[in-house]
């Protein structure tokens, strides 16, 4: 099997050796790349500079909900098929999501100030995203809580699946509730609502950042299955 | 006929242990009480100020008092075995584990319940909203039991963090606040709240005897 790197630590370890090294180097290039877009990018009419908080803000959203949905994925995986490994990319990626959340609130609320005249209101998608940040964070906690391995393990995948229901509820409440946050512009891939010269440099910093995201990942991943290694 | 003498029996001990601790259940509605007067104090005695906000503190003390007895769900049950031996008698986990939930929601949630009017008097409700608290009390005590079960059978071999058990009963008791104090927002659209609510019980008492049986079993097996 080609995928076997993804439920199979030893595998994954390898692919990890063989890639991470030009996953830095080509992270680093589109960074770069990504940040020269974004200078060069133009202002918008209403908002002007401000806009460009978008080029962080957007990529982390997604970047937090991808966490989750993984998180989820791994999480039904481990449970049905008894699969350790997805058990230990759940303990490894969940402050990963749990900072992009915050980086998501942090540029937000710094935007929202100047435009909308306040750092936080209870808006559907605002609060539904602050509610993902509790969740990341509980899940947290509780890899910290049980002394027995597998006890901790199950708890925090089950807590996930039921955690699960707050990701349809944040992509639908801009279209379910009438919130103050704009509709997705994105999504529609037919048509974007966004002019193809702030599209380019927003693409290019979400691979960017989920390039990095990917590198803390694996960072992470390889010193968690070093850690199961020596407890066992 | 044996089953069923079974079921009668298991809530018969169930109420004997909680009117054993009966001081218990009442410094929980103390604590109720006691908090809605810090309320008032914090606020302040405006009358129109306290019955807009009435509603909302009502249900939210409601749900802040019955999480503070959650620890002793399945606990001193866990810890003397007494559930091993039910088990044994020929009950399944899960079976236990539901009708704890609805002996819970007999014992603890039900005097809540009394206490409700007495508490609407002291914000002045008018009462069409005091009646629509009740029946949503009566639904969302049972989501709570339920939350609560699912919650404390998780926390049964957790030595060290005790008050992650209330964080998750808060965070899933997002939604039943939402609806439970919607339904005096807009008098148009009462029954699909309430509707709802129904649904959201009707899962939750679907889920948890399933997950918190699977929590009591892990917890034996690593005990």
């Amino acid at each position: 099997m080609m995928l076997n790197f993804l439920i199979n630590p030893n595998k994954f370890n390898i692919l990890a050796d063989i890639i991470f090294k030009p996953l830095l180097i080509i992270a680093f290039i589109i960074l770069i790349l990504g940040l020269i877009l974004v200078y060069y990018s133009p202002l918008d009419y209403q908002q002007g500079l401000t806009v460009k908080i978008m080029y962080i803000h957007v990529p982390s959203a997604w970047l937090a909900l991808l966490t989750y949905a993984i998180m989820t994925i791994y999480s039904i995986v481990g449970l049905a098929f008894k699969i350790p490994f997805s058990f230990i990319i759940n303990k490894a990626i969940a402050p990963i999501g749990a900072i992009f959340t915050t980086l998501c609130l942090l540029s937000g609320s710094l935007w929202g100030k100047p435009m909308w005249g306040t750092w936080w209101v209870w808006d559907a998608r605002l609060t539904s995203v602050a509610i993902l940040l509790i969740i990341y964070v509980i899940i947290i906690f509780l890899n910290q809580t049980f002394e027995s391995r597998e006890v901790k393990e199950k708890t925090v995948a089950i807590f996930i699946l039921i955690g699960s229901i707050n990701l349809p509820i944040i992509k639908f409440s801009v279209d379910w509730w009438n919130t103050l946050h704009q509709p997705a512009s994105i999504s529609k891939l037919s048509s974007p609502s966004i002019d193809i010269s702030m599209l380019k440099p927003l693409l290019v910093m979400t691979i960017a950042f989920s390039l990095i995201g990917l590198i803390i990942a694996i960072l992470r991943i390889k010193a968690e299955i070093l850690i199961r290694k020596r407890d066992l | 006929m044996v089953f069923l003498k079974k079921i009668f029996l298991f809530i018969k001990r169930e109420s004997q242990i909680f009117f054993s601790n009966f001081v218990d259940l009442c410094s929980n509605i103390l604590f109720f009480f006691l908090s809605i007067f810090v309320f008032v104090f914090a606020l302040g005695a405006d009358e129109q100020l306290l019955r807009t906000v009435g509603l909302g503190i009502i249900w939210s003390l409601l749900l802040l008092s019955s999480t503070l007895s959650l620890r002793k769900f399945y606990e001193e049950d866990f810890n003397n075995g007494v559930i091993t031996i039910i088990h044994m008698g020929g009950m399944s986990y899960e079976l236990i584990v539901f009708f704890k939930i609805i002996s819970h929601f007999l014992f603890v949630q039900i005097p809540f319940l009394a206490s409700i009017p007495i508490a609407s008097v002291f914000f002045n409700l008018p009462i069409i909203e005091v009646y629509n608290l009740i029946l949503t009390f009566i639904i969302g005590s049972l989501i709570l039991s339920c939350l609560g079960s699912i919650s404390s059978s998780m926390n049964l071999l957790n030595k060290t963090n005790f008050s992650i058990g209330s964080i998750i009963v808060l965070l899933f008791s997002i939604p039943v606040i939402i609806f439970s104090v919607g339904i005096n927002n807009s008098d148009s659209n009462f029954n699909n709240l309430i509707n709802l609510l129904i649904g959201i019980a009707l899962i939750f008492l679907g889920i948890a005897p399933w997950s918190s049986a699977a929590f009591i079993r892990l917890a034996l097996r690593n005990k």
